[in-house]
């Protein structure tokens, strides 16, 4: 049961074709069809056919790994894009405020919007090192995400201690 | 008047940082300082505050471009960050002009050399199509950037650009964008500090940011457009401003005592 779930898992990726088969252009003529599988079926072991569970089941877990890497890293980009973006907008309003003639409120909201943008600015570059220790970590890269862990750890001492990193 | 003159003065940092990776301090410091009569004490962390925008601004569009190899700024990071802890640590005990001349030469030297020599060999176009060498140079090289950052104030891309390209042969874009991304996390450590001490005036960061945010999505896509000699040269000139920044600064502390 579990090699036909595994069959089936592999079989949109290569279709109903051997791995050695790179394509549909690379098979046999239509007409030779018959005649190959006959020779195949007569002449090779017994063990042949585990074959094409294996080879296309490792093939898809490399592209699963390299796509899971890849959607991290937009999901990275988003996080910084949204970051820059909410701050940019933030100090924009906080400077179109300043426009309005000046009383206690519109000083309030102009220190509440500038507060806000500063800390959204400073919280993304460790947001995207977290989410980068995480994408890593879930590929497998343990030693990457165990760094990006080091360097948080760290960033939080120096920051409490007072130093400028 | 003086909010439009900020905007486009964090346009023009937040552009060449984002173009060459070092983030756009180098830039605004003495713009602040000297242009708008900012003092250094205001100045320093309003920049640090825009090389923090610049890193985030620039950095979404190498991460998308597969410009940033994340893998190596994790591990430079983690150097540079232990650097700039020992820094603080032995800062009380290192005469600052001496590293400052000494940091200033090494800079001048590696400026003259990305100007004069010619890079023949044809490099690749994104993170994936490289491998990165000697590890060990730059994790050292890493280390003493973040140790001269916190002696010195200055940012670790000057550094660690130069370092990753000719170190760990590294393309140059892809040190620039990878450098872009680090800078961003150091920078706001160095903001929480100085914003933890009262040290930072928002009203001043508000245009710079806004126009850096501007100057960095202009210069992230132009980076990908131009050649590669073109943003050396470029850096290189950056390179050779921040040498007789620190020669200046190193002999405001030397010459004093040769003269005697």
């Amino acid at each position: 049961m579990a090699e036909r779930m595994e069959m089936s898992e592999a079989e949109p990726e290569i279709g109903s074709f051997h791995p050695s088969v790179m394509g549909p252009d690379a098979g046999p003529p239509p007409r030779n069809v018959q005649a190959t599988s006959v020779v195949l079926q007569a002449g090779l072991p017994a063990e042949l056919p585990r074959e094409p569970i294996t080879q296309p089941e490792a093939l898809p877990r490399e592209r699963r790994g390299a796509r899971r890497l890849a959607a991290g890293e937009r999901w990275i980009a988003r996080v910084l894009r949204t970051g820059a973006v909410t701050s940019g907008t933030l100090f924009v309003a906080s400077l179109a405020l300043e426009l309005l003639p000046r009383d206690e409120s519109v000083h309030v909201a102009i220190d509440l919007l500038r507060k806000g943008a500063a800390s959204m600015l400073l919280v993304t570059p460790v947001a995207r090192l977290a989410m980068a220790g995480t994408v890593l970590g879930l590929r497998g890269e343990w030693r990457y995400a165990a760094i990006a862990a080091g360097v948080i750890g760290l960033l939080a001492l120096a920051v409490g201690a007072g130093f400028q990193a | 008047m003086t909010v439009f003159l900020l905007m486009a003065a964090g346009v023009l940092a937040g552009g060449l940082g984002a173009l060459l990776g070092i983030g756009g301090g180098i830039v605004l410091v003495p713009v602040l300082v000297l242009g708008f009569r900012i003092p250094l004490e205001q100045a320093v962390p309003a920049s640090l505050m825009c090389v923090v925008a610049n890193s985030c601004a620039a950095a979404a569009s190498y991460v998308e471009n597969k410009l940033s190899d994340l893998r190596l700024g994790l591990t430079l990071e983690l150097a540079t960050v232990m650097g700039a802890i020992v820094g603080g640590l032995v800062a009380a005990f290192v005469a600052e002009a001496m590293v400052a001349v000494v940091f200033g030469l090494f800079t001048l030297f590696v400026a003259l050399q990305m100007l004069l020599l010619r890079n023949p060999v044809q490099e690749p176009a994104t993170a994936a199509n490289y491998v990165p060498g000697n590890y060990p140079l730059g994790i050292s090289g890493s280390f003493v950037a973040g140790g001269l950052s916190a002696l010195l104030g200055v940012g670790g891309g000057p550094l660690k650009v130069p370092l990753m390209t000719y170190g760990m042969r590294v393309p140059f874009k892809v040190a620039s964008a990878t450098s872009n991304l680090m800078v961003g996390v150091t920078g706001a450590a160095s903001v929480a500090a100085y914003a933890w001490r009262g040290q930072l005036n928002l009203g001043l960061v508000a245009p710079l940011v806004v126009g850096v945010l501007a100057g960095a999505s202009v210069g992230s896509r132009l980076m990908l457009k131009t050649p590669t000699a073109v943003l050396k040269k470029l850096f290189a000139a950056v390179l050779l401003i921040v040498a007789g920044q620190m020669l200046w600064k190193g002999g405001e502390g030397l010459w004093p005592s040769v003269w005697k």
